[in-house]
């Protein structure tokens, strides 16, 4: 028995269709959640034949064709189904991303093949391509792409990582020496899975914020209240070639345009105006605002030359310097507060517009959204099961026994192992004795 | 005339007399050697066998059908459980054990194995013939002929004591060292380290103020060690607990300079997990005291073990920091503490089986593999016993995987981590905690020790009896249904409910406790408690096993999966440089063991698993 995989087959880009395969036991039942045709049942439906229906996943709908390949007759030699769907990464990716929310796990790389091999479908010959394809680096290499999304993300990870060993050392170090004098650590344990509960928490809002834009490069303005981040928004909408505008599934707060710098494909993101002491809504805004900012391949700081630099401004950049960043003062028409800014331009003018989307190309050319979308999403996957195992080890933590609640804790660990590629369930023991004093 | 044996075990530690008993239980001609007769199966440290993981090591040797479980009980004094809190995965059995008792009754043991002959020699070398093991040398040139040769000389190769400033050539207790066994080893290229452990004072009981300490006595109804122990263990002679002090403290950290442990006068590694008491109190500086347990050494003497106080310090330095504890104010000691530094192999030198790599029929088990424990070295005796058995016999080796026991963890962390300290056993290491407990060791073990020989029909046919119990129990928990109104005049309460009624099985989920759990089956009585306890545990935690299964399955696939002797990774093609160095260091025995070296990922294993199914189809 074998457990449903999926992944996007297709080559990445712009093709004419997408394809997405699922494979494994149960396929049919992931597959028919998300396909729909009048009278049709996998279950029934004829194998090697493609059937015309409509996909649909979350907020993306669209015709497509599905074909079901029943084992031992498939690729793999399990049950194979496939979604032929018309090409763009935004279809493909809803779909997948639909496909693992309904339990399909993103297949590893070369998974397929490797199936495919150990069910005896292909020959010696063909094996050997896949010690290719599975070139032992391919691991590394989803390892290192998922850490080139940022240090930011990889230092958040570690630290979720770093106090979940504290607390399986916590729990462990009672189980191990139950007549030391360990104080009771529960409220210590709890506190610390409430503080990585809210990174994975935060961590996945940031990367469903990067999802959101996978068609290209995130591009957020953040600035002030009325620092002119619309105008310049507008600017340069009106100056390039929008693709599609009021981009589905925007969030009030975050408004969206997807348009083409120098050819490279950015979505560009107008955030809620930071403001001190806001409150329900529009803090709600701000904190999504803040959520942008992490998951942003490039920060457009806006600052209103009109007015004088203020403590708000500079903090608000402290906040998001760590991220690449183009501190642009606008309103350069009418400037009356010089102030160390990467580029002037006026919104309004249209001043310097033109220089300022060639900053952003050479800027963002070089981040361009390498990362392989299933890299991200066997990511987010890893993180949501991580989410999903410290909340069930923070209900069990009145409940169950400290031998059932370290299952959760470590089953956690090992979802952020397999997202940074470490396996870190070693450093409980060292945690143990570098922390308590233990032994007889 | 030149004696000729199938199996010569080299040391009769906890190790070396599972490993012969073993052997020759298995119909081979075996002996056993010892530097002295006194010291077979000598608890040199701690009065006690089991504790946490250690309990669960010593249910598993029974279940396979080795001996330490049997005659712990025999020698026991005192029983409690540990972790009750912990949860019943981690619940351990311990026993304070009469050290002279447990000896003799062990001495007796291999006196009455069939097959097995017991010697007082040191042994000097070993004989090959190439890279074939084909006997042993003797202190006074003797050569004995045998077809395997387990080493398990625990800490006596080249050891040394030392307590303050004053060292002697000696093993542990006064009994004579390994002298030259050592050096022959480092000549053949195995890799030698130096390891440290050390031993508390022991003082005369009619010395010490019980009556200002903490009574710790045994507890009642719990079970035995052997599955076949059919007595209750001896339970009357209590612990006690006290503590040290700020004064405690101050004398020793006064004292450091003299410490051989800080003053460089020890090299060896010791280890974290039992400290001495210098090292506490350097390492933990805001800690305000330390436990001290005081555990009688037997019923035929008036020496009391202090636990907790273990240290090298110099003698004047232990009278006077034991003297400020409460209840020692006045305790005289009769032996004092000391540190002893010993020869040791690299464990990665050995494979999962317990056999040396690079020759025929070489094994090696207990202390000299790096661990530390008397309950850790049994495991090993028994696996390397069984597994040069099985050499002279011809089949193949028997790997214990980590989701089968805290053996096969303990052994697979040895063989393929290695290890920087003496290695303890301990619950954090075995990743499916929930399965390897007490209660189920004969579930997970007993029918391979039949199947390999060492478990009698006895035992063998109690498992069928306590696995249809089982069975039979868990049935009966889902479909035995009570109202609330029955519960409650039971005397069992369920709080708030909207339920009218629960089943049996649901009542567990809810906590209920095993002894309500009792009154709710009719015939109760007619079941092995230990039956009715291990169904219940099934039922609580099956939730949680679940989710441990599911990372089990996976693991299970990778080491049913052997790799051939002698498979040559630089043929592999798509390894990477690191991999294939490791593989090629480590020569793992299953893909499950190759998926844990450091520096060998998924990928590797992939590429790997690939390549043997391609060897085996060619």
């Amino acid at each position: 028995m074998s457990d449903v995989i999926v992944a996007i087959s297709t080559a990445r880009g712009e093709g004419a269709v997408g394809i997405v395969r699922f494979s494994g036991s149960g396929a049919d039942k992931v597959a028919s959640q998300l396909f729909y045709r009048k009278n049709f049942d996998f279950s029934t439906a004829e194998s090697s034949k493609l059937y015309l229906g409509t996909v649909s996943a979350g907020r993306v709908s669209d015709k497509a064709l599905a074909v079901i390949f029943r084992a031992p007759r498939s690729y793999t030699g399990e049950d194979v189904i496939e979604f032929h769907l018309h090409g763009g990464r935004v279809i493909t990716e809803a779909v997948l991303e639909t496909a693992v929310s309904l339990g399909a796990r993103p297949a590893e790389p070369g998974e397929f093949t490797k199936r495919a091999y150990l069910n005896g479908k292909i020959s010696l010959s063909a094996a050997e391509g896949v010690e290719a394809i599975i070139s032992a680096d391919s691991e590394a290499e989803a390892v290192a792409a998922y850490r080139a999304l940022g240090g930011e993300l990889d230092r958040t990870i570690r630290s979720a990582e770093e106090m979940l060993v504290s607390a399986a050392a916590m729990t462990d170090v009672a189980l191990d020496y139950p007549e030391e004098m360990v104080e009771d650590t529960k409220p210590q344990i709890r506190e610390t899975l409430i503080g990585v509960k809210g990174i994975l928490n935060s961590l996945i809002w940031t990367e469903r914020e990067r999802k959101m834009v996978t068609d290209g490069v995130s591009v957020v303005l953040a600035g002030l209240v009325n620092a002119g981040k619309s105008s310049l928004m507008n600017a340069l909408c009106g100056a390039e070639r929008a693709i599609v505008t009021e981009y589905a599934g925007t969030t009030r707060d975050v408004l969206r345009e997807r348009l083409e710098i120098n050819g490279i494909k950015v979505t560009l993101s107008d955030t809620a105006g930071i403001r001190e002491g806001a409150e329900g809504a529009e803090r709600i805004g701000i904190e999504r605002a803040e959520n942008a900012y992490k998951g942003a391949d490039l920060v457009l700081f806006v600052m209103d030359g009109a007015e004088p630099e203020s403590d708000e401004e500079r903090q608000l950049y402290n906040k998001i310097s760590y991220r690449p960043n183009i501190r642009v003062m606008n309103k350069c028409d009418s400037t009356a507060y010089p102030r160390n800014a990467d580029i002037e331009v006026s919104a309004k003018t249209g001043e310097n517009m033109r220089r300022l989307s060639e900053m952003i190309a050479e800027k963002v050319g070089i981040a361009g959204a390498k990362t392989p979308p299933l890299v991200r999403e066997r990511g987010l996957h890893a993180a949501k099961k991580a989410l999903e195992a410290v909340e069930e080890a923070l209900s069990a933590l009145d409940k169950a026994t400290p031998d059932c609640l370290a299952v959760d804790i470590k089953e956690a660990l090992s979802g952020l192992g397999s997202i940074t590629g470490e396996d870190v369930g070693e450093n409980v023991v060292e945690e143990i004795f570098s922390k308590f004093c233990v032994g007889k | 005339m030149k004696k000729v044996f199938d199996a010569v075990v080299i040391g009769a530690g906890h190790a070396g007399v599972e490993a012969a008993m073993a052997l020759a239980k298995l119909g081979n001609r075996t002996l056993l050697t010892t530097l002295s007769a006194e010291a077979v199966a000598f608890m040199a440290c701690n009065p006690n066998i089991g504790g946490t993981a250690k309990g669960h090591l010593v249910k598993e040797i029974d279940a396979l059908g080795g001996v330490m479980g049997e005659v712990a009980d025999e020698a026991a004094i005192q029983v409690r459980m540990l972790n009750r809190g912990g949860g019943e995965a981690v619940h351990s059995l311990r026993a304070q054990v009469d050290k002279n008792l447990y000896h003799r009754l062990m001495k007796l043991r291999c006196e009455s194995t069939e097959g097995l002959s017991v010697l007082e020699a040191e042994v000097t070398d070993i004989v090959f013939d190439g890279k074939r093991v084909t006997g042993i040398i003797t202190a006074n040139g003797d050569e004995i002929a045998a077809k395997v040769v387990v080493i398990a000389t625990g800490v006596y190769l080249d050891a040394r004591i030392i307590t303050g400033g004053y060292e002697r050539k000696t093993g542990p207790a006064g009994f004579m060292r390994s002298e030259r066994l050592s050096g022959n080893l480092l000549k053949y290229g195995l890799d030698i380290r130096r390891f440290k452990t050390g031993t508390p004072m022991r003082v005369l009981s009619r010395s010490v103020d019980y009556d200002e300490m903490e009574l710790q006595p045994g507890e009642e109804g719990l079970p035995t060690f052997g599955m076949l122990t059919d007595f209750t263990p001896e339970n009357d002679f209590p612990c006690y607990l006290t503590y040290t002090n700020a004064e405690t403290h101050r004398i020793i950290l006064e004292n450091l300079d003299r410490a051989p442990l800080y003053n460089g006068s020890i090299s060896g590694i010791g280890p974290r997990y039992c400290p001495s008491i210098e090292t506490k109190v350097v390492r933990f500086k805001d800690k305000e005291r330390h436990q001290i347990f005081v555990e009688p050494e037997g019923k035929d003497t008036n020496e009391m073990y202090i636990q907790g106080l273990s240290t090298s310090l110099p003698f004047d330095v232990q009278e006077r920091m034991l003297h400020t504890v409460k209840g020692l104010t006045h305790a005289e000691i009769t032996r004092y503490g000391y540190a002893i530094e010993y020869d040791c192999l690299n464990p990665k030198c050995l494979d999962a089986s317990l056999r040396i790599k690079g020759f025929e029929g070489l094994y090696a088990a207990g202390q000299i593999n790096g661990s530390s424990g008397y309950e850790e070295a049994a495991a090993q005796g028994l696996v390397a016993g069984i597994n040069a058995a099985r050499y002279l016999d011809g089949k193949e080796a028997v790997i214990l995987s980590r989701h089968s026991s805290y053996i096969g963890v303990l052994i697979d962390d040895l063989v393929t981590k290695g290890t920087e300290e003496p290695y303890r056993m301990m619950t954090s290491r075995a990743e499916y905690r929930l399965h390897l407990r007490q209660d189920n060791a004969d579930i997970r073990l007993t029918e391979l020790g039949h199947e390999i020989g060492l478990a009698g029909s006895d035992r063998y046919e109690r498992l069928l009896k306590k696995r249809g119990e089982i069975n039979a129990l868990k049935a009966l928990f889902d479909k035995l249904r009570y109202r609330v109104t029955e519960l409650s005049e039971l005397g069992i309460e369920v709080g708030e409910t909207s339920k009218v009624s629960f089943t049996v099985t649901e009542l567990i989920k809810m906590g209920i406790e095993t002894k309500d759990i009792r009154k709710l089956i009719s015939d109760s009585d007619g079941y092995m408690t230990e039956s009715v306890v291990s169904a219940v545990i099934d039922v609580k935690y099956s939730g949680y096993l679940e989710k441990e299964v599911r990372r089990v399955q996976e693991e299970r696939r990778l080491n049913d999966y052997r790799i051939p002797d002698g498979t040559d990774y630089s043929a592999v093609d798509g390894l990477r440089t690191e991999a294939r160095e490791k593989l090629n260091d480590i020569r793992p025995m299953t893909l499950g063991q190759a998926s844990r070296i450091s520096g060998v990922n998924s990928a590797d294993i992939t590429v790997l698993l690939i390549y043997l199914k391609k060897k085996r189809g060619v």
